[in-house]
């Protein structure tokens, strides 16, 4: 026997939530339990009229608003030059929106002379190179997970390597937890490596390499290398093992039994490798397990691109670097520029404004690797843009602009050189684009560039350093 | 204020912003249509043709004047049914039905697979024929079947033709189902359109439960596990370890599963609640201790469409084993093609073939040899069974939901080569939501059918004001949870 009909059931049931969703929509309460903020019912906000935008960028404290510093308007530095006579250097923020110029602005501050202002005497270097009056020039790119597996660092060698000659990847370290993406060299090694990193403190006997990683080997501990079919790729010529404070400690490369003893913090064994050879083999042999940095790969001229990516950092642990390993490294394998790329880790938290938190560490981080790499030239990479879900749609985090003013004062302060990649990516709103591009550049976490956008990124850096090379050139 | 604007271009399509049962506007949409259809529900007429133009509206708000193709092959199939059903001439009823047959699979082909094959001629010939604009408009694959299954059935003297071109439009243009199916059969609903709106407290219960457990599947589960986690794995699998690759396929596995079942569960508990009930389309797949039982309970309307329309004609089991192997094989294949034209469902498609007839020798051997296991054997052999089949379903997802090869072998890479399971605290750290989320999911998915059926009775026993607070308090909770970008269902592109 069927029950009454509840055929009207449905529609009241609806209607009646809908009554009620719509009169709680009217409510205009907002509460929070600990860290939750519990969020507002809002069923006509398709069809209510929109409230002006709140563009929520952050207060630049102490800049003019058009995102020059105050302080910026002196159109000259004086610095010493050489010969210690006081020189006058041009303020690119007296001549550029560090907010929006693309291209390379390069700073000058009294205490590093003019040598080492901005980009100076990497640039010198190129241009020796090209010259032929000096045969190697070697670049430090340190980053976090955006270089990782040799992104943006692999594509900038390879354009670099065309114009100013050179082959191979430089430096691989000896074990890494992206090897197998990483297109530039075919990377294998025993799992028994014991990895000390700004992660996992060294015992105090042990330093860290300029990698930020250390690798003590087991009794079977091995690690294979195998050139990629690529131009400038495709073989092995030059090879440098690197490696910490050793007694002894026996190790076989193809076979071939060598010994590494070397008292100073960073230590070199030179190989020249038959090119008949498929790949180099390093294998731990015999005596102590002393620590070992990583491997290098070039040919005797050119440029190198040395990649120093580390997952999750945010540039202050290059802190904890000892300096003796520092100018030790720069005896062994000179650098001519240091990159920073940080931000991506900075930004954890999108809405935040305030990176003094950041910046304090981060400045003595700069002091101390200015002293620790004398002559040689910086360049910061300013942030990335990085977007995060606000609303109904992404757009650029609050933070990003703040970071991009801290990154800048470091460079000034430091006389540096300063690039500004979000501003280069097209400024506000640009990852939204690389991600939702029908040939996307970005991964959905709108903050890593997948291998397109990486070469995108690697394209408008080297396009910078071309234009500024190029002045230099002319200048001169 | 409100604007006007605004409310008008609502009501227009927007390619950006197709209508989905998990939007604000169909809440709307929903209380205005069920409105007309109770005013009108004692005439068949009125009732066929709110529902039938408030469907075309539906349809037309996800898809856009590609509407049109829906009615017009509502009228192609109704006419050649009739024609077909009239004649006597055996080799002209085969012609006609080979015709629509044509016809249906013509379109379903044009607008899915004209690139692919395009691109796949550009590969072998190095030849550069640009690809064609085309945008699959939703649903099709679904209309596409239903028409089918309808005129071989008449072609098969199974059902007679529909004597009202306007039935045979609201069949086909049903909104529940419309976009994500499940596949309905003429010969199931249609007798169902003749009879008078008439539900009872059971069909309440169970059309709130259906309702607010797809919502919640959804959204709570589907939507939170995919965005904040499933989607930075498949995305660039290569970066990630082992472990993370590894736990974002066993979310992925939830992932697809209660973003379509839930879809599907809602189409099936709105028909409920207008007086239409539609099989269900899924029954906790991932319980099945075999492949074979896999795919009884997944997908269930594809899966038996398949087997009545494809299998059974290619020969079946008819035509001794080997053929019975390769129709297997033919029909998960052609299966896999149909979820996208992409070599990853292809391949897809036949790893589940494969393994469909490999089940099948292990079936007849052990029916063969009479052997039967019970008690703890039993017992342990179905536990083994379910988490063998989890992982081989698991293993062919990752292929299904990689965008390349390249991708999913790399994904397998990681696990394989690069498993890392020391980061576990930093991953939980990371991911604690996300992972607890995981839990609840495959607890609920394993939970008895006992409790389904209780939580259907509470509902049937509670009064308006009761369902009102329910349905109002579980909305709040999922304006608390959901993910403000609007989420495709993963099934919209099949």
């Amino acid at each position: 026997m069927p029950g009454k009909n509840k055929a009207a059931y449905p529609f009241l049931i609806i209607a009646g939530s809908l009554a009620c969703l719509v009169a709680l929509s009217q409510l205009n309460y907002s509460f929070s339990f600990k860290d939750f903020q519990f969020r507002k019912l809002d069923m006509l906000s398709d069809i209510r009229t929109s409230p002006v935008e709140d563009k929520n960028r952050p207060a630049l404290a102490g800049n003019t608003g058009d995102g020059r510093p105050a302080a910026a308007t002196d159109s000259v530095v004086k610095v010493k030059d050489s010969t210690g006579a006081v020189t006058t250097l041009p303020n690119p923020d007296a001549h550029h929106d560090y907010m929006s110029y693309t291209g390379i602005m390069q700073y000058a501050a009294a205490q590093y002379g003019e040598d080492g202002a901005g980009m100076h005497a990497f640039l010198q270097a190129l241009a020796d190179l090209k010259a032929g009056k000096r045969k190697k020039v070697r670049i430090a790119y340190f980053g976090d997970s955006m270089i990782e597996g040799d992104l943006i660092t692999g594509d900038l060698r390879d354009s670099l390597q065309l114009f100013f000659g050179g082959q191979g990847v430089g430096f691989v370290p000896i074990t890494s937890v992206v090897a197998s993406f990483r297109t530039t060299i075919t990377h294998t090694f025993s799992k028994d490596w014991t990895d000390y990193s700004y992660k996992k403190d060294p015992p105090a006997n042990i330093a860290l390499g300029l990698s930020g990683h250390t690798f003590v080997p087991s009794s079977s501990s091995w690690a294979k290398y195998s050139p990629v079919k690529k131009p400038r790729l495709d073989k092995f010529d030059e090879v440098e093992v690197l490696y910490g404070p050793s007694a002894g400690t026996g190790i076989t490369v193809n076979d071939k039994a060598y010994t590494l003893a070397g008292n100073d913090a960073v230590n070199k064994l030179d190989l020249r490798l038959d090119t008949g050879q498929q790949g180099m083999t390093i294998k731990y042999a015999s005596g102590t397990q002393s620590p070992l940095y990583g491997v290098c790969f070039e040919s005797d001229n050119g440029i190198y691109v040395d990649n120093y990516s580390f997952r999750g950092i945010s540039g202050v642990e290059l802190g904890h670097l000892s300096a003796d390993m520092v100018k030790k490294m720069q005896e062994e394998r000179p650098y001519d520029l240091v990159v920073l790329h940080y931000g991506a880790n900075v930004l954890w938290k999108p809405e935040l404004t305030d990176y003094s938190w950041y910046e304090r560490p981060m400045t003595k981080v700069m002091d101390n690797l200015r002293n620790d790499f004398p002559g040689t030239s910086f360049l910061i990479i300013g942030t990335a843009d990085k977007s995060y879900r606000k609303g109904d749609h992404y757009v650029t985090a609050p933070g990003v602009e703040a970071l991009l003013s801290v990154q800048h004062e470091l460079a000034a302060q430091h006389g540096t050189a300063y690039w500004n990649l979000y501003a280069a990516m097209g400024g506000e709103g640009s990852m939204v684009k690389w991600v939702e591009s029908d040939t996307p550049g970005a991964n959905k976490d709108y903050t890593h560039f997948n291998r397109l956008g990486a070469s995108k990124v690697a394209a408008l850096l080297y396009k910078a350093i071309m234009n500024e090379y190029g002045q230099k050139n002319n200048i001169q | 204020m409100i604007d006007i604007n605004k409310l008008l271009n609502l009501l227009r399509y927007d390619p950006n912003d197709p209508v989905l049962f998990n939007s604000a506007f169909f809440f709307y949409f929903f209380a205005v249509f069920l409105m007309c259809y109770l005013a009108v529900h004692k005439s068949k007429a009125g009732r066929v043709w709110v529902y039938t133009l408030f469907s075309l509206f539906f349809f037309y708000k996800a898809c856009g004047y590609y509407v049109g193709l829906v009615i017009l092959s509502a009228i192609v199939d109704f006419n050649l049914s009739k024609a077909i059903h009239r004649s006597k001439d055996k080799s002209f009823r085969k012609t006609l039905l080979i015709f629509s047959i044509v016809l249906n699979l013509g379109l379903l082909f044009y607008f899915k697979y004209t690139n692919f094959f395009i691109g796949m001629i550009n590969d072998m010939t190095a030849g550069h024929i640009p690809l064609l604009k085309l945008i699959l408009p939703i649903g099709i694959s679904f209309y596409t079947f239903e028409n089918l299954s309808y005129t071989i059935d008449v072609y098969r003297d199974e059902i007679e033709p529909v004597d009202n071109f306007m039935d045979y439009l609201f069949f086909l243009s049903f909104f529940p189902k419309l976009m994500m199916g499940p596949i309905v059969r003429a010969a199931d609903f249609i007798p169902q359109i003749s009879k008078p709106y008439f539900i009872e407290s059971n069909d309440i219960g169970k059309g709130m439960y259906l309702i607010i457990s797809g919502l919640f599947k959804k959204i709570v589960i589907s939507d939170f596990i995919y965005q904040n986690f499933v989607q930075y794995i498949f995305d660039d699998p290569s970066k990630h370890t082992g472990l993370e690759c590894l736990l974002g396929v066993y979310g992925y596995a939830l992932v697809i599963y209660c973003d379509f079942s839930g879809y599907s569960d809602m189409a099936l508990g709105i028909a409920r609640w207008t007086g239409f009930k539609i099989p269900p389309n899924f029954d906790s797949p991932y319980q099945s201790s075999s492949i074979t039982e896999f795919w009884r309970r997944w997908h269930i309307s594809l899966s038996s469409w398949l087997r009545d329309y494809l299998y059974i004609p290619l020969g079946g089991n008819r035509k001794g084993k080997v053929r019975q192997y390769i129709n297997l094989g033919l029909t998960m294949l052609i299966g896999g093609f149909w979820h996208g034209a992409s070599w990853n469902f292809i391949f897809w498609g036949g790893m589940h073939g494969s393994m469909l007839a490999i089940d099948k020798v292990r079936i007849d051997y052990l029916r063969k040899k009479q052997i039967k296991f019970s008690g703890w054997s039993g017992n342990l052999l179905k536990v083994l069974g379910v988490l063998f089949t989890f992982h081989f379903v698991c293993f062919c997802w990752i292929f299904f939901k990689a965008s390349t090869f390249h991708d999913a072998w790399s994904l397998i890479h990681q696990i394989a080569y690069d498993f890392q399971p020391e980061i576990w605290p930093e991953l939980y750290t990371g991911y604690t939501a996300v992972f607890w989320v995981m839990i609840l999911g495959f607890i609920l998915h394993f939970m008895p059918a006992k409790a389904e059926l209780s939580l259907e009775g509470f509902y049937a026993k509670i009064p308006v004001a009761g369902s009102v607070a329910v349905m109002v308090a579980f909305i709040w909770l999922l304006v608390q949870v959901k993910s403000t970008q609007p989420m495709i269902p993963i099934y919209f592109q099949f």
